[in-house]
């Protein structure tokens, strides 16, 4: 089909939708086609004057209902308006191309101010003249079909693209009566060492029988049979191509393996390759996919032969296109950017995981259920633990996010795995205290980090100063040390906070807690907490249990009721006999104390700001 | 006054005039530069014009760098010597006539002509952003739109929009794949303006031809040029021809199950046609080639025709062989007065080549594998 009727020189008005297809338009005015109704394009001989009168007449019929002057004055300006856009897109068109030449012509390109359409044009003459005259000619000879790409080029990116090299081998005996050399780059032989030769000898063994049965002549061998995927049945073929040397012939497609050396470049003896060569291994095999088509020259064609008693008959050869297969898996290209791993978890604010999403598992090795309860400090690298423990504070006591830096995270088989978080901690606007923190979890893929098998956090390691031994914790196995020790960092930093809440508000009791053991544990862990707390203060320990060390922790509260109870001086805190209540008075004189506490303080305001859970 | 007017108005109409007559002449001469046959020179509209013009610098810049890589001079005159056969016989004849330069592009056209007649498809040359900045002439065979008409275009103006996400996937290239030549394999459906009898028609009118697309990156010498893809185009065949031993067709229903198996896999396979009726093939195949045979399922409910590539299927009583599909789907047939039969459901038919023999045939890759070993 022609590109359509254009005239080169005239000044055309392309049908612009029509162009926007790629397709050179057609003869005649452009049209509104897309704002009316549409109207079918068939093939291309339609008049122009009809195509208009049937245009506005479609036009018409819309108008029906209005005036003459009125119809006059409408058509024109439903005839015009859509014009002048599409005008507009054409010359936007225009222009948009105008600018890619220039950006494409190297004399264009040092000029400060846009060149105008002309002068880009006539510098694009002049590119292409000298492009022209740089080649080798390639283009003046015109007695052959001219191409846009010279052949050589062509050819070498068709190689490129496509990893082949074209066979052609006479079917009787298999002889390689022409391969491109091309082969060279993918059997890594010359085309010298395989001209002549029989192809079976480059044949996979195994595969011999598979191309011999390919090579068997469309007229000998009947039996092929056509599949015809528009309806799946086997559709035999009735007659035997007749071949004549001009046709094609009967299609072939076929996998075979053939062996490609692996010593690049070119082997002098042609005698000395595969036939004496008896050790299959210096061969390897790449497999090829082979296409052609059969084709058969009447033999007294053939001059090369020089044998001049040649019986005539047809020489058929099967010539075709042997490409290397790719091994091409089938995942999606590395430049896709995929989400580094990311898992959510949720602790309790001693650090005790109470959510993990699932995807953690395929990081962490553990199952959620695993991990549920434990402390996290439990999993973290005791070199991180210090600046994980300040980032834990820091957390309860801002209302913002927390990164963290990265650190290691055990996983289940005991190696580490490098993440990040971002923290930030979950505030009950009722209670205003925090309920949970949570944590979003980047997995940061470094080198893996050393594989330490057993937490040796209660180890022999030197410890950061704030991190004290072991408070025993009544009621748990020393078996656990060192997890618990690990674990206890937690809940230090969480008493902490809860602390913290006891000195700006009541005990509530009612005030909820994410977990109630440790809202029970509370009060008993408190002046443990204190102990070891103090005992943080100044690194002798101690360990002592009794209660008289108890402090209030009022007293405590009076240097530092801002909530940063690594400051406060702890050894000033007095707990009221905690540890052995078990009704409410104790409770309330817990209360009793922090109310007196307040009072010292002075700040009258606190009182309203008092939670009183009622 | 309306005559100054008038006066004013022809005198621009008249510059206009002149200023059109000009440009067209520089467009004129534009299009004679380009190395185009006349009959398609003389269809070319201005945007054309500039449209191949881009595309020819473009190629040029793009191939600038490999002026070194390209065919050694040596080859042509064995070329002649051993060519054999009658469509090279005119070359013999004219090839020693004409200087060495002459007779070496006669040849290298005739070659790469084969090369794409045999290969079946066109060559695309596609940057980065997705123009076709060089398609091969034969392209008209299979989209039915010229090379003139298409050259310079983008190709999701031609592609389907839902392969549109799958084709910018495959553009994207780094410095290092572009230079070592990254491949690139996969199918999309592009518009093809054929009718069913071969003729070009309206690209309104056009349907959708599947194409398998494999090439490689290219190595871009020169540092103004865009890096690009170097692909051949293949629409996948609707039809096969077949040979006996060493391929079998199957039958499946949309999730790939078998339905249907011709006799021959019992001696490539060892199955019989029977028990694998109603089995998927996800069954059948080896565990790491479950990505190759999804993608390959995927593509064929997208695009109703996939290859596979190659994977591994089992063989029945250990150790499997590799394997290549070449799939499509087939629409449902209803029957009819001029098809009676059987109503034949929307179905997927496959063609399986077998391409080794049968490796490590002790392996036992599925507990399947071992019951047919051990208890049959």
């Amino acid at each position: 089909m022609s590109a359509g009727g254009s005239e080169g020189t005239a000044d055309r008005t392309a049908d612009p939708a029509a162009e926007e297809k790629g397709q050179a338009s057609q003869a005649g005015p452009s049209l509104p086609a897309v704002e009316l109704p549409r109207k079918r394009k068939g093939v291309v001989e339609e008049k122009s004057d009809t195509h208009v009168q049937q245009s506005i007449d479609f036009q018409m019929e819309d108008e029906l209902s209005r005036s003459e002057a009125e119809d006059q004055q409408v058509k024109m300006k439903c005839f015009r308006e859509p014009h002048r856009q599409i005008e507009k897109r054409r010359r936007d068109k225009m222009n948009n191309l105008i600018d890619e030449l220039s950006a494409m012509i190297p004399a264009c390109q040092p000029m400060a101010r846009k060149l105008d359409k002309l002068t880009v044009l006539r510098k694009a003459v002049q590119h292409l003249k000298a492009l022209k005259a740089g080649t080798s000619g390639a283009f003046s000879d015109t007695t052959y079909k001219p191409s846009i790409l010279p052949h050589d080029d062509l050819r070498h990116l068709l190689l490129r693209a496509a990893d082949s090299f074209l066979l052609v081998v006479s079917c009787d005996r298999a002889k390689i009566l022409f391969i491109s050399e091309s082969v060279s780059k993918i059997l890594n032989f010359s085309r010298l060492e395989l001209t002549g030769q029989s192809l079976f000898d480059f044949i996979h063994p195994k595969d011999i029988n598979k191309v011999k049965e390919q090579l068997s002549s469309s007229e000998l061998f009947p039996r092929q049979r056509l599949i015809d995927a528009a309806t799946g049945a086997q559709v035999p073929a009735d007659t035997p191509v007749r071949v004549s040397h001009l046709s094609t012939g009967a299609r072939r497609s076929f996998f075979c393996r053939m062996k490609h050396s692996r010593v690049t470049g070119k082997h002098e003896d042609k005698r000395s390759l595969p036939s004496t060569s008896k050790k299959k291994d210096t061969y390897r095999y790449c497999t090829l996919h082979c296409t052609g088509y059969m084709r058969s020259w009447p033999s007294s064609q053939l001059d090369s032969e020089g044998d001049a008693e040649k019986e005539p008959s047809n020489l058929t050869c099967l010539v075709m296109v042997c490409r290397l297969h790719p091994h091409v898996s089938h995942h999606p290209s590395k430049d896709i950017n995929v989400k580094p791993t990311e898992f959510v978890t949720r602790c309790a604010i001693d650090g005790k995981f109470i959510y993990v999403d699932q995807q953690a598992t395929t990081v962490i090795g553990f199952l959620p259920q695993e991990v549920l309860g434990t402390s996290c400090y439990e999993y973290f690298h005791q070199d991180d633990l210090q600046h994980l423990a300040e980032k834990h504070r820091q957390v309860l006591r801002n209302k913002e996010k927390i990164e963290t830096q990265c650190y290691k995270f055990k996983t289940k088989y005991g190696s580490y795995v490098s993440l990040q978080s971002q923290w930030f901690s979950f505030t009950n606007p009722w209670t205003k205290e925090v309920e949970f923190i949570v944590s979003l979890n980047r997995v940061i893929s470094r080198g893996p980090g050393h594989t330490k098998d057993e937490e040796e956090a209660g180890g022999s390691k030197a410890l950061q100063e704030d991190i004290k031994q072991i408070p025993v914790i009544p009621g748990l196995s020393s078996g656990l040390g060192p997890m618990i020790y690990a674990g206890s960092i937690g809940t230090q930093i969480a008493n902490e906070l809860i602390d913290s809440y006891r000195m700006n508000s009541s005990p509530s009791s009612g005030s909820s807690s994410p977990f109630g053991t440790a809202q029970e544990k509370c009060p008993l862990v408190s002046p443990k907490t204190s102990r070891s707390a103090s005992s943080r203060e100044d690194t002798a320990g101690s360990s002592s249990q009794s209660q008289s060390d108890s402090k209030t922790t009022a007293g405590g509260a009076a240097s530092g009721s801002t909530g940063e109870p690594s400051q406060l001086d702890l050894d000033n805190m007095v707990v009221p006999g905690l540890s052995s209540f078990s009704n409410d008075e104790a409770a309330m004189a817990v209360i009793m104390s922090l109310l007196e506490t307040d009072v010292n303080m002075g700040q009258s305001g606190d009182f309203e700001d008092l939670h009183w859970p009622f | 006054m309306t005559a100054d007017k008038e006066k004013r108005r022809a005198i621009s109409r008249e510059a206009a005039r002149r200023r059109r007559r000009v440009e067209s002449d520089v467009f004129g001469d534009l299009s004679q530069l380009l190395p185009l046959q006349p009959s398609v020179r003389a269809n070319l509209d201005k945007p054309s014009v500039i449209r191949l013009t881009l595309s020819y610098i473009r190629m040029h810049t793009l191939l600038k760098g490999s002026a070194g890589l390209k065919a050694q001079t040596s080859h042509t005159v064995r070329y002649g010597q051993v060519l054999e056969g009658g469509e090279e016989r005119q070359m013999h004849d004219g090839g020693r006539d004409k200087e060495e330069k002459g007779t070496e592009e006669v040849e290298v056209s005739e070659e790469t002509n084969m090369y794409l007649r045999i290969m079946e498809g066109f060559l695309m040359v596609l940057s980065t952003e997705g123009d076709m900045i060089y398609l091969s002439d034969n392209v008209s065979k299979y989209m039915g739109l010229t090379q003139a008409e298409l050259m310079g275009h983008n190709i999701f103006e031609f592609t389907h929009p839902c392969d549109h996400e799958e084709i910018r996937n495959n553009l994207r290239l780094t410095a290092e794949q572009v230079w070592s030549g990254a491949k690139r394999d996969f199918v999309m459906r592009i518009k093809s303006a054929l009718t069913h009898r071969g003729r070009s028609a309206n690209l309104k009118s056009a349907t959708w031809k599947v194409l398998h697309c494999q090439g490689r990156a290219k190595v871009c010498v020169t540092p103004s040029s865009v890096s690009c893809l170097l692909l051949t185009c293949q629409p996948l065949p609707l039809s096969h021809t077949l040979l006996s031993t060493h391929t079998f067709t199957s039958q499946h229903s949309m999730d790939m199950r078998f339905t249907y198996c011709d006799q021959r896999v019992t001696l490539l396979l060892g199955y019989s046609p029977q028990e694998l009726l109603g089995r998927s093939i996800y069954d059948l195949c080896h565990t790491l080639d479950i990505k190759c045979l999804t993608k390959n399922h995927l593509n064929l409910c997208l695009k109703s025709q996939s290859v596979s590539g190659q994977y591994r299927m089992l063989v029945r009583g250990g150790g499997y062989v590799w394997v290549e599909s070449h799939s499509a789907v087939i629409p449902s047939v209803k029957p009819s007065k001029s098809r009676p039969g059987a109503h034949q459901p929307l179905c997927i038919l496959c063609v399986t080549y077998v391409l080794s023999g049968v490796e490590e045939p002790s392996l036992q890759l599925s507990l399947d594998q071992t019951l047919n070993r051990y208890l049959s």
